[in-house]
C-alpha cells in the first residue's frame, strides 16, 4: 500500500511544490544575502507559518466532502477571543481555556455541519450566514479592546522553540500528521472522502452522507479552533480583528496544494507546502519591500490558474 | 389558489416590512423623519437592489457570483479614472464603468462555461485575484484610495431628491434621483427573465441543463450571457454607491457579497436555478435595509446587527426549504387521492 502512493506522491503535485518552495527559498537567500537564514528570520517564517498551515487544513477538510467554509477566518478569530477571555476575565488555567477554545470551535463547526444537512442548503452560502453572525459575535467577546497579559506560561511556550524548531511550527506538524492519518487510515475519514468523490456510490455501499458532511464541518472548526488557539499562544495580546485576512490563504493552500473542489480528494503535504510558498511569497514582499496589494495579486491569481489546471489535467486524465 | 398566496414569500415580506416599520416608528418617531431616515434608506435601497439583481442574473442559473463586489469595484475603478484622467462626461463614465463590469463578467462566464468548473470555485478565485488587483489600481493611479472626482451633475445625482424640483407650488415627492435608475434596473431584469426569449433560455439552462441543450439552446453562449448580466449589474451597483459616497474608492463593494444573497434569497429566487423574483428581491433589499435602519436607529452597534443580519440569512433559508418540502410533500399527495380515476396521469 505504501509503495504506489509513495510514487504518485514524488510525480505529483506534492513533488513539484516541493521543488518549488525549495527553489524559492534558495532564490530569496541569495537575493537577500543569506538575511532569511538568520535565526531570527528562520524562526519568524516558521512561527507564522502555523496559522496559515493549520487554517488550509480546516479548508482542506470541507473541501474533501465537496464543501466550503467561509466562517474559518472568524471562528478562529473567535476561538482566540474565548480563548483569551477565559483566561483574563473568567480566571480558568491556560490548558483549560485552551480545551474550550477548541470546544468552541468544534461547536460551530458541528452547528455548520447540522445546518447543512438539515435544510440541505449549501454549504458555502450557510457558512456565509454564519461567518457573519460569528463576524458579530467575535466583537461582543471584548469590544475592539485587546486581551493580554494572560499566562506567562503559555506564551512563552508559543514563542519557544524545541531543538532550534519553534513549537508552534511543531505543533501544527502535529496536528497536519493527526488529519494525514485521519484522512488515510480511520474508517470515518476515508468514509468521508467517498462522501465527497460520489456521494451516490458512497450512499449505495451504506456511507450516510449526512454524517460525513457534519463530520467533515466539525473537523473544519476544530481546525479553525486549532488556529486561534495558536495565535493566542503566539502573539501574547489578541483583539478581534484576528482571523480577517484568512479567507484568502485558507482557500489558497488546499487549492494550490491540489485538493479537489468537488470533493473526494486530500493532500495534507501538498496544503502544508502550498502554505510555505504562499509564506516564502510573504517573506519576500516583506524583504524587498513590495507593494503588499502584489501579494493578494499573485496569490488569487496563481488560484485561479491552480484551478484551472486542476481541472483540465482531471479532463485529460479521463 | 388560496394557499398559494398564502405561501408565496414576497406576500410575507411586505407583511414583515409592514409590521418592523411600524414598530421601529413606535419605538423611535425618527423612524419616518424624512430627511434623517427616508432618503438615505432609498439611496442605499438603490444600491442592493441592483446588488441583489446582479446576483439573481446567475441564481437564474443555479451558479453564485461571488466576485460581485470585486466586479463593482473594477468597474467604480475604470470610471473614476475616466472621470479623473480623461474628463468625460458623467453618462460616458457611467458606460466604462458597465463596459468593464461586463467583460470582467463575460471572462468569469466564459471560463465556467468552457473548463466546466463550479461557478463559485471560479468566482471566488477571480474574487481573490481582483482583490489585489484593485488596490494596486488605485495606489498606481489614483493619489492613494480614491479617485475625488465630481463631474457635471454627479452632485445633483447625490445630493438631490424630487422634492427640490417644483413646478410652482407642487413639489416631487422626496425620492432620490438615483432611484429611477434602480427602478429601471429592476423593471429591465425583470422583463428580460419573463418575457424575452434569451431570459427564458437561461431560466431553462438553470432548470434544467441537460434537457435545455437537447432542446437545441446553446448552452455555453446562455452562461457567459447571464454572466455579462451580472457583471454589468454589479457595475451599475459600484457606479451607484460610488454616487452617494461622493468617491470612487477601493473600498466599493467591500460589503456587497451578503447583501446580494439577502435580496433574491429572502424574496423567494431559488439558489438550485431556474426560478427567479425580481419583485422579491426588492422587498428582500428592502426588509434587509429596514432591518439595519431600525437597529441603527436603536443605536445598536454594527458588530450586533451583523449578528441578527446572519440569522435573518439563515432563518429564511430554513423557511425556503421548509416550503420547497411542504411543496414536494403536496405534490406526492395529490395524485393518491384520484389514483383509481386518472390512472394515467399517475404514470405519466
Amino acid at each position: 500500500m505504501t509503495t504506489p502512493s509513495l510514487k504518485i506522491s514524488f510525480r505529483g503535485t506534492e513533488f513539484t511544490l516541493t521543488v518549488l518552495a525549495v527553489l524559492a527559498f534558495v532564490v530569496l537567500a541569495l537575493t537577500t544575502h543569506g538575511s532569511v537564514l538568520h535565526g531570527d528570520t528562520l524562526t519568524a517564517i516558521f512561527q507564522f507559518l502555523a496559522v496559515p498551515m493549520v487554517i488550509g487544513l480546516a479548508q482542506m477538510a470541507v473541501l474533501g466532502v465537496g464543501q466550503m467554509n467561509l466562517s474559518v477566518g472568524v471562528v478562529t478569530g473567535f476561538c482566540a477571543m474565548v480563548t483569551a477571555w477565559l483566561m483574563v476575565d473568567v480566571g480558568l488555567p491556560a490548558w483549560l481555556a485552551l480545551l474550550a477554545g477548541l470546544a468552541t470551535g468544534a461547536a460551530i463547526g458541528l452547528v455548520n455541519g447540522l445546518i447543512v444537512v438539515l435544510t440541505r442548503i449549501n454549504g458555502f452560502i450557510v457558512t456565509l450566514a454564519t461567518m457573519t453572525i460569528i463576524d458579530g459575535l467575535r466583537y461582543g467577546v471584548h469590544g475592539t479592546a485587546t486581551y493580554q497579559g494572560y499566562s506567562p506560561g503559555l506564551v512563552r511556550l508559543g514563542q519557544g522553540s524545541v531543538l532550534g524548531v519553534p513549537t508552534v511550527f511543531l505543533f501544527a506538524v502535529l496536528v497536519a500528521i493527526a488529519v494525514a492519518v485521519f484522512f488515510r487510515h480511520v474508517t470515518v475519514g476515508r468514509q468521508l472522502l467517498a462522501s465527497g468523490g460520489n456521494p451516490l456510490a458512497a450512499r449505495l455501499s451504506g456511507v450516510s452522507n449526512d454524517r460525513s458532511l457534519v463530520l467533515a464541518h466539525l473537523l473544519s472548526g476544530l481546525l479553525a479552533g486549532v488556529a486561534g488557539v495558536i495565535v493566542v499562544a503566539l502573539s501574547g495580546s489578541v483583539n478581534a480583528t484576528i482571523g480577517d485576512d484568512l479567507l484568502l490563504p485558507s482557500f489558497a493552500a488546499p487549492i494550490i496544494g491540489g485538493v479537489a473542489l468537488a470533493g473526494g480528494v486530500i493532500s495534507v503535504v501538498g496544503t502544508c507546502l502550498a502554505a510555505l510558498i504562499v509564506r516564502l511569497v510573504d517573506v519576500a514582499q516583506a524583504q524587498y519591500s513590495i507593494n503588499p496589494d502584489w501579494v493578494d495579486l499573485i496569490v488569487g491569481a496563481v488560484v485561479l490558474g491552480a484551478v484551472l489546471i486542476t481541472q483540465l489535467r482531471g479532463r485529460a486524465a479521463t | 389558489m388560496r394557499r398559494r398566496i398564502w405561501a408565496d414569500p414576497r406576500l410575507g415580506l411586505l407583511v414583515v416590512i409592514v409590521v418592523l416599520v411600524a414598530v421601529f416608528t413606535a419605538l423611535r418617531p425618527a423612524f419616518l423623519d424624512v430627511d434623517l431616515t427616508i432618503v438615505p434608506i432609498q439611496s442605499d435601497l438603490t444600491v442592493f437592489v441592483v446588488v441583489g439583481l446582479a446576483q439573481l442574473a446567475v441564481l437564474s442559473l443555479g451558479h453564485m457570483n461571488l466576485a460581485v463586489g470585486r466586479m463593482a469595484a473594477v468597474s467604480a475603478f475604470a470610471a473614476g479614472w475616466a472621470y479623473d484622467k480623461l474628463a468625460v462626461p458623467l453618462v460616458v463614465g457611467l458606460l466604462i464603468g458597465l463596459a468593464v463590469g461586463a467583460l470582467v463578467g463575460a471572462a468569469a462566464g466564459w471560463t465556467i462555461a468552457a473548463t466546466g468548473v463550479n461557478s463559485f470555485v471560479v468566482t471566488l478565485a477571480l474574487d481573490f485575484a481582483l482583490i489585489g488587483l484593485v488596490s494596486l489600481l488605485y495606489s498606481t493611479f489614483s493619489d492613494g484610495v480614491a479617485f475625488h472626482v465630481a463631474p457635471a451633475g454627479m452632485d445633483i445625482l447625490r445630493g438631490d431628491t424630487f422634492a427640490d424640483y417644483c413646478a410652482g407650488d407642487l413639489c416631487g415627492p422626496p425620492i432620490p434621483l438615483v432611484v429611477p435608475i434602480a427602478l429601471v434596473a429592476a423593471l429591465a431584469v425583470g422583463v428580460f427573465f419573463r418575457n424575452s426569449r434569451l431570459g427564458r433560455e437561461i431560466l431553462m439552462t438553470g432548470s434544467n441543463l441537460q434537457a435545455a441543450r437537447l432542446s437545441g439552446i446553446p448552452t455555453s453562449r446562455r452562461i457567459i450571457q447571464a454572466h455579462t448580466l451580472s457583471g454589468l449589474l454589479a457595475a451599475l451597483a459600484g457606479f451607484l454607491l460610488a454616487v452617494t459616497n461622493g468617491a470612487f474608492s477601493a473600498d466599493i463593494g467591500g460589503s456587497f457579497l451578503l447583501p446580494s444573497f439577502l435580496g433574491p434569497v429572502l424574496g423567494g429566487t431559488l439558489l438550485a436555478g431556474g426560478a427567479v423574483s425580481v419583485l422579491g428581491t426588492v422587498f428582500g433589499a428592502a426588509l434587509t435595509e429596514v432591518i439595519q435602519t431600525g437597529l441603527n436607529l436603536l443605536q445598536f452597534e454594527v458588530e450586533k446587527f451583523k449578528i441578527y443580519i446572519g440569522i435573518v440569512l439563515l432563518v429564511a433559508l430554513s423557511l425556503d426549504r421548509l416550503r420547497q418540502v411542504l411543496a414536494e410533500r403536496r405534490k406526492q399527495e395529490v395524485p393518491r387521492v384520484p389514483e383509481p380515476v386518472e390512472q394515467k396521469e399517475g404514470v405519466a
